[in-house]
């Protein structure tokens, strides 16, 4: 709702009475009724970034917030982060401070923004005024990829706030009466976090060794391919595993796989790895969940050429 | 002498106002609707002083005008500004033998709803609620000495 009549307006109302009476024309006002515009007190808070997407354990991670004065007097406002939010994934845990002014207008989170105090520096706002607010929270280190953090920011009056229609007396601008508007004088607004950008990589390498000892990839020789895998960001990569094809006219030489230097089996058993004939041939370790703490995982198997 | 004649010329209108205020006597007065709910939880409207009014309220204007002369009014017409700040809503013009017309002009030339338009940017368009600047009733029949009329419309508070 638009902000409305600025408190304190006089609004007067005099009716006036035309007559004709034995040809005479007469004109007659009444008195005159007059009420003040007290001041309506509703505050609107509106989550103003999208989704914002974080690696795990990161730190510093803002939600850009505006709190609009929707009533029709000057208001002072109360903020308060509440990330303890049910229905999410995780939940964040608010940065000491959490909250923010957005000094610099970026809409995002940069050294000059000053922080918010409550009780020294509440945003004091005009009608129709708005002011950007950054929450600023930092990430649980043990989240997962696509999980979600849910942070709220909820904007109070300070002069009152309750059910719609509650009065205030003399609280308001000008010492008119505060009434309580449709908000009941209080908003808040969800944003979400979600983790994603776990940076995984893989490297694959190869050694020939031939049937003379040198290294000419001539038939009979052996290929030792070593795949490196590594989380390299913040994160954690649920269910990692690496498949690799065994390469046309070659064959697997089998028992071969190693992961980290120790063997697996090739039988689909209760190991983290086996040689897959289901479709095309192929070797397929599971890595389970990797962090960069678990650093270079190594798969090894060999081939001989055709 | 020119003194003297502009003494006389006030006396007269002094007499003509006096006259015509004893004639007909008109209030208004401004309320509002408060809702409660009674201890049988039944909503409970009824009309209150309009001491304290926020943007979205609703308030109520009676006007009320009776004849305390002795020989009927006729051609009674009761004109009332509705103040910037307020929109008049839709269908709340109420007045027993009246034919209730609008202004969209500053009370200048007045119309049925039906009949209002106003020009935007050059382009003439119908009038809606908040463009009626005042609203008036028309009495059909002349007001007998004694009679008391009401006339009533309500608006919200932008």
């Amino acid at each position: 709702m638009a902000t409305g009549t600025p408190v304190g307006t006089l609004v007067e109302n005099t009716a006036t009475v035309d007559y004709t009476l034995a040809g005479a024309d007469y004109s007659i006002v009444s008195n005159t009724t007059t009420f003040f515009v007290a001041e309506r007190i509703d505050v609107d808070v509106t989550l103003a970034s999208g989704q914002v997407t974080v690696p795990a354990a990161a730190t510093g991670q803002a939600l850009l917030f505006t709190v609009t004065n929707t009533g029709n007097g000057s208001e002072s406002f109360s903020l308060v982060v509440d990330s303890l939010l049910a229905g999410d994934d995780f939940d964040p845990e608010p940065a000491t401070p959490s909250i923010y002014f957005d000094s610099d207008s970026s809409g995002d989170f940069n050294i000059g923004d000053v922080a918010y105090s409550a009780g020294s520096n509440d945003p004091v706002l005009a009608a129709d005024e708005s002011i950007d607010i950054l929450v600023v929270n930092n990430i649980p280190a043990n989240v997962l990829n696509g999980q979600l953090g849910r942070s709220q920011l909820r904007a109070t009056s300070l002069t009152g706030s309750g059910n719609p229609g509650d009065v205030y007396a003399g609280l308001g601008d000008g010492n008119t009466d505060a009434v309580i508007g449709t908000t009941g004088g209080a908003d808040s607004d969800v944003g979400e976090y979600v983790v994603q950008d776990v940076v995984i990589s893989i490297r694959k390498s190869q050694l020939v060794t031939d049937p003379s000892g040198g290294n000419e990839p001539v038939t009979g020789a052996t290929l030792t391919y070593t795949l490196t895998v590594e989380v390299t960001s913040a994160g954690t990569a649920t269910g990692s595993a690496v498949r690799d094809v065994i390469p046309n006219f070659s064959t697997y030489v089998p028992n071969s796989i190693t992961l980290n230097g120790a063997a697996i089996s090739d039988a689909t058993d209760l190991d983290d790895g086996e040689y897959d004939i289901t479709g095309a041939p192929a070797i397929a370790v599971r890595l389970g969940d990797l962090t960069q703490a678990d650093g270079v995982q190594t798969v090894v198997f060999q081939v001989t050429i055709d | 002498m020119k003194t003297m004649k502009s003494v006389l010329l006030l006396m007269i209108s002094f007499s003509v106002a006096a006259m015509a205020e004893g004639t007909v006597d008109v209030r208004t007065v401004v309320q509002k609707e408060e809702v409660t709910v009674n201890e049988d939880g039944e909503t409970v409207r009824k009309l209150v002083d309009a001491d304290v009014v926020v943007p979205g309220e609703t308030v109520f204007y009676t006007i009320t005008f009776r004849n305390v002369g002795t020989e009927p009014a006729d051609n009674v017409v009761i004109t009332n500004p509705i103040a910037d700040s307020l929109v008049y809503i839709d269908g709340s013009a109420f007045g027993p033998g009246t034919d209730i017309q609008f202004s969209v002009d500053g009370g200048r030339t007045f119309g049925r709803v039906d009949a209002l338009t106003v020009v935007e940017d050059g382009v003439e368009r119908k009038a809606t609620t908040s463009d009626y600047t005042h609203v008036r009733w028309v009495m059909n029949n002349d007001l007998e000495a004694g009679a008391q009329a009401v006339a009533r419309f309500a608006a919200v508070l932008e």
